[in-house]
């Protein structure tokens, strides 16, 4: 959180210094993070071993927790303004 | 940018597996924690950055107090939902299948608290489940935000303040920086508490 903090305070301190190109640096950041992140799975041995057994069960039970998330947002959006 | 998303994602994990199984040239925790920790770090910070850059940041940052506020509660009770529908599809146990769903996306978290509280069967269904609810939520970003744009971060849930924060930032727009990041967060916060009132019923 204190990362964001302070990219927020300095990013408005130094609002009207020419504007940065950040698209690039986002997509690197992107890639190497989703990168880290499948070597995380690729690298658990535990997990990759449970895949076969428990996919399924644990495929419906995610899709279907996203889409009734996504739902409910829908819903409240209509019921409030947001 | 989902055609760079897949091909990092699938090099990352035979590159994990490669190193566990055969190389062992670099720890493990190096990639999948120490340059993970650091991306994060600096990916936060960038998008702070740029947030703050905007001219209308300030007046951005008061129409988001609705969202941050209600976006968690949503998505809660909606995956606490997915998970019962799913219970009774299944014909498994529902209270085990809401315990699962509502890890709301933290796997590391839901995986041992689950398996500590059911026993080791529903551990490994809580890991895998949240993981694929990460998983699934990377490579839709792209569809999920065509139907609504706030879809992507209903379907990452407490993965949206690291993880998926990114990508919802890339398809949902700069403005969906703090809304994201507060629904993971508060989310987060509040999955160990949700995890353990429903196992324990």
């Amino acid at each position: 959180m204190i990362p964001l903090i302070v990219g927020i305070v300095s990013g408005y301190l130094l609002r009207n210094k020419k504007q940065v190109k950040l698209e690039k640096a986002s997509l690197a950041i992107i890639v190497v993070l989703i990168f880290a992140l499948g070597f995380g799975i690729g690298s658990n041995n535990e997990l990759l071993a449970a895949m076969p057994q428990v996919g399924l069960q644990a495929f419906v039970i995610a899709g279907l927790a996203i889409l009734f998330s996504i739902l409910f947002i829908m819903a409240g959006k209509r019921l409030v303004n947001m | 940018m989902i055609k760079y998303i897949i091909p990092a994602l699938v090099l990352g994990a035979a590159a994990g597996y490669l190193n566990n199984n055969f190389w062992n040239a670099i720890p493990n925790t190096l990639v999948s924690d120490q340059l993970f920790t650091i991306t994060l770090i600096v990916m936060l910070f960038v998008f702070g950055f740029s947030f703050g850059l905007d001219k209308n940041a300030i007046e951005k940052m008061r129409k988001t107090g609705a969202r941050i506020v209600a976006f968690p509660i949503l998505v809660a009770l909606g995956s606490l939902a997915g998970g019962l529908v799913a219970g009774l599809i299944l014909r498994i146990n529902v209270t085990g299948s809401m315990a699962v769903s509502s890890g709301i996306g933290w796997y590391t978290l839901s995986g041992p608290l689950i398996g500590q509280i059911l026993g080791p069967e529903w551990g490994t269904l809580g890991f895998t489940a949240n993981f694929l609810r990460e998983l699934l939520t990377i490579i839709t970003i792209p569809l999920m935000v065509k139907l609504d744009k706030y879809a992507p971060i209903a379907s990452g849930g407490g993965t949206t303040m690291d993880t998926t924060l990114p990508l919802i930032v890339r398809y949902c727009g700069k403005d969906m920086l703090i809304t994201a990041f507060s629904n993971g967060l508060v989310l987060s916060l509040m999955a160990p508490f949700i995890i353990i009132s429903i196992a324990s019923i």
